[in-house]
């Protein structure tokens, strides 16, 4: 194996914009990080501008990128090299950041979607929440700003709970709705956003059940930084009877995007052994 | 000479021209020109070429038009193909047609034939038969009065008498027209990231809404602006897809695939505009005969195609290792009997070859792409990170 070189793995998400710079090798090493929200901004300027800020704060050029690999709506990202689907690299990522990985929760801002995965990242099966919105991060950020939290305060907000009110898990309408009703009945916004996280992740054990999940399982996606999140399905799990072990990492919101470069580096190798065989 | 960009611009307002405006001006400029309209698949456009007519290929509804009055003639079971064309039909988009060619597919064709027939849609309706019988001497010679029963038909309308001549000229475009396309695809083949799939979906459903002429220039032009090497190719794998040959899929979900990490290398999207291989005499004293040894002898294949003697999963598998494919993705409209059915035997014959495959169905309305691109996203990645 060539000793090392350079990839790099962008997830484009609906809000956030994840870029990780890995130097590959038989042990790889995330060199850099960055996370960016789009807000407004159109997002293929967005990792553009952050893909050119990463290479010129590292004093690398694109072609030193062995492998630049998209992940999430990867089509946004123009000059890269290939693409992998958001549950291969959360699984590789979560490999990655544990080893004995064997269950991945990738909790992103639209749905969920638990992951089955073998010990080579490999991914065995998958259930993942419909449609409906009431089991995302967009609709956490959606009722902590109703209440007048920011996104990074909700999960600190949510271990104050001491009598949580759940609202609807089915539907995020209905849930706003709820949301509404307890807030002029006075309910404290601790047990309002713990009423959410509690909802959100009895959906979660409702996957992981139907998916037949096995520990230990691990986090991804930007509501891994939850702390709330994490508490709420912790508990959630402690009532179904089995022993659950839950595992966060606090790069955890990269694992996609370090998913992709990971898989990159691995395919960079592959093509070059192709290319040496035709040869 | 314009930019690919203009030409690709051109071809997907011209494709999805759902009221053929171009071919009703062509005819409009001479009171001899006929317009015949023809479903999928195949027709030998030549004859109606030398009638001086165009043969405007009807490709469907797709999901630019609200069917209102076209569920009341189809039950729930049956594909949305249909409905789109008697919707179609019932409104304006198909007003001034003379006449209308329904090739034998399915049921729920033939079937349409017969409701074009009672509504009175165009002066002419046939349902227009194959030969299963590869004897030249009779699939061949029942081919060929099918062929003049089109011809009577055309004749009845415009007085215009179909020559030898004619139909030989008609062959020798139609075979630069196959030939152009050939060379596109195998452009795309070697280099599939120049020319997207959707855009090759653009220029060829185009072809069947103005003259062949026309379409040829069109061709030269792409040709020429992609024969150069550009573009740098991502790590995608090369897939055929298979099974979409009559009612057709969504443009979002070609792009879905494509966006999954997939170069679509080969299709039958629009099989029609390929579905002779090579060139047809195009000298004879008898052009008919020749088309129909063309069919009998040069003909690709499909579910709507009788393959005694050269089964279809055999030739499947040899167009996938002709092209390099990595993989083979069955997308077929729901409800299509033809597709459906072959499918398993297909599937087989792909296992045997140790060829990967998935299967999804779709709606020409289908709006959303979600699982699909999901579906095709994890192909992908399958075949690249663990094959």
């Amino acid at each position: 194996m060539e000793n090392s070189f350079y990839t790099m793995g962008i997830d484009v998400g609906s809000n956030f914009i994840k870029l990780v710079l890995v130097d590959y090798s038989d042990d790889p090493k995330i060199i850099d990080k960055q996370t960016e929200k789009i807000r407004k901004r159109n997002p293929t300027n967005v990792a553009d501008e952050m893909i050119q800020n990463m290479l010129t704060k590292h004093d690398l050029k694109y072609d030193d990128i062995a492998y630049l690999a998209s992940t999430g709506e990867g089509d946004l990202v123009k000059r890269k090299r290939g693409h992998f689907y958001g549950m291969t690299t959360h699984a590789k990522g979560a490999n990655f950041f544990f080893h004995d990985a064997v269950t991945v929760v990738d909790m992103g801002a639209l749905y969920v979607r638990a992951v089955k995965i073998s010990t080579d990242a490999r991914v065995e099966d998958y259930k993942m929440t419909g449609q409906c919105a009431s089991g995302s991060g967009q609709f956490v950020e959606n009722i902590s700003r109703y209440l007048g939290l920011s996104i990074e305060e909700v999960g600190e907000v949510s271990l104050q709970a001491n009598e949580a009110e759940i609202s609807s898990g089915i539907c995020a309408v209905l849930a706003e709705t709820d949301v509404i009703n307890m807030v002029s009945r006075g309910i404290t916004t601790p047990n309002i956003i713990k009423g959410i996280h509690l909802s959100i992740a009895n959906r979660i054990i409702k996957l992981l059940s139907s998916l037949k999940a096995e520990s230990p399982i691990v986090i991804t996606g930007g509501m891994s930084l939850n702390v709330g999140m994490i508490q709420a399905i912790e508990e959630q799990l402690a009532e179904t009877g089995k022993k659950y072990i839950i595992k966060t990492h606090p790069d955890a919101i990269y694992a996609g995007a370090l998913g992709a470069a990971l898989w990159g580096g691995y395919r960079h190798i592959r093509l070059k052994e192709k290319q040496a065989v035709l040869a | 000479m314009k930019s690919l960009q203009q030409l690709l611009t051109e071809c997907e307002t011209l494709a999805f021209d759902l009221n053929f405006t171009r071919a009703k001006k062509w005819k409009a400029e001479d009171k001899s020109r006929i317009l015949v309209g023809y479903l999928p698949i195949y027709i030998p456009r030549e004859i109606i070429h030398a009638a001086n007519g165009m043969a405007v290929g009807i490709m469907g509804a797709g999901d630019r038009k609200q069917i209102i009055k076209g569920d009341a003639y189809y039950q729930s079971y049956i594909c949305h193909f249909p409905r789109g064309i008697i919707e179609m039909a019932l409104d304006t988009n198909l007003e001034e047609f003379d006449g209308f060619l329904f090739p034998a597919i399915c049921d729920c064709v033939r079937n349409l034939s017969g409701m074009f027939k009672l509504s009175k849609k165009g002066k002419f309706q046939r349902y227009f038969d194959y030969p299963q019988n590869f004897d030249p001497f009779i699939g061949g010679t029942f081919y060929t009065q099918e062929m003049e029963k089109v011809i009577d038909d055309m004749f009845k309308i415009n007085g215009v008498k179909v020559t030898a001549e004619g139909i030989n000229k008609a062959i020798k475009l139609y075979n630069i027209n196959r030939q152009l396309i050939e060379k596109i695809y195998n452009i795309r083949d070697e280099r599939p990231w120049q020319l997207s799939a959707v855009d090759m979906y653009h220029i060829l459903r185009a072809g069947l809404t103005i003259t062949v002429e026309e379409h040829n220039e069109i061709l030269e032009q792409v040709l020429h602006h992609i024969k150069e090497e550009r573009g740098e190719p991502m790590d995608n794998i090369r897939v055929v897809i298979s099974g979409s040959f009559c009612e057709q899929p969504p443009i979002g979900l070609i792009k879905s695939i494509e966006m999954a990490g997939c170069y679509i290398v080969e299709d039958d999207f629009m099989l029609g505009s390929r579905w002779i291989q090579g060139d047809i005499k195009d000298n004879t004293s008898n052009p008919l005969e020749a088309l129909g040894n063309a069919y009998i002898h040069q003909s690709t294949f499909s579910s709507a195609y009788y393959d005694v003697g050269n089964p279809k999963g055999k030739r499947l598998v040899d167009l996938a290792r002709k092209r390099k494919a990595d993989g083979v993705i069955f997308c077929a409209a729901s409800f299509c009997d033809p597709a459906l059915l072959d499918r398993p035997e297909m599937q087989k014959e792909c296992d045997h070859a140790g060829l990967p495959h998935i299967n999804f169905q779709f709606h020409e309305n289908t709006g959303q792409f979600k699982v699909i691109k999901e579906q095709a996203g994890t192909f992908s990645d399958s075949i690249k990170l663990w094959a």
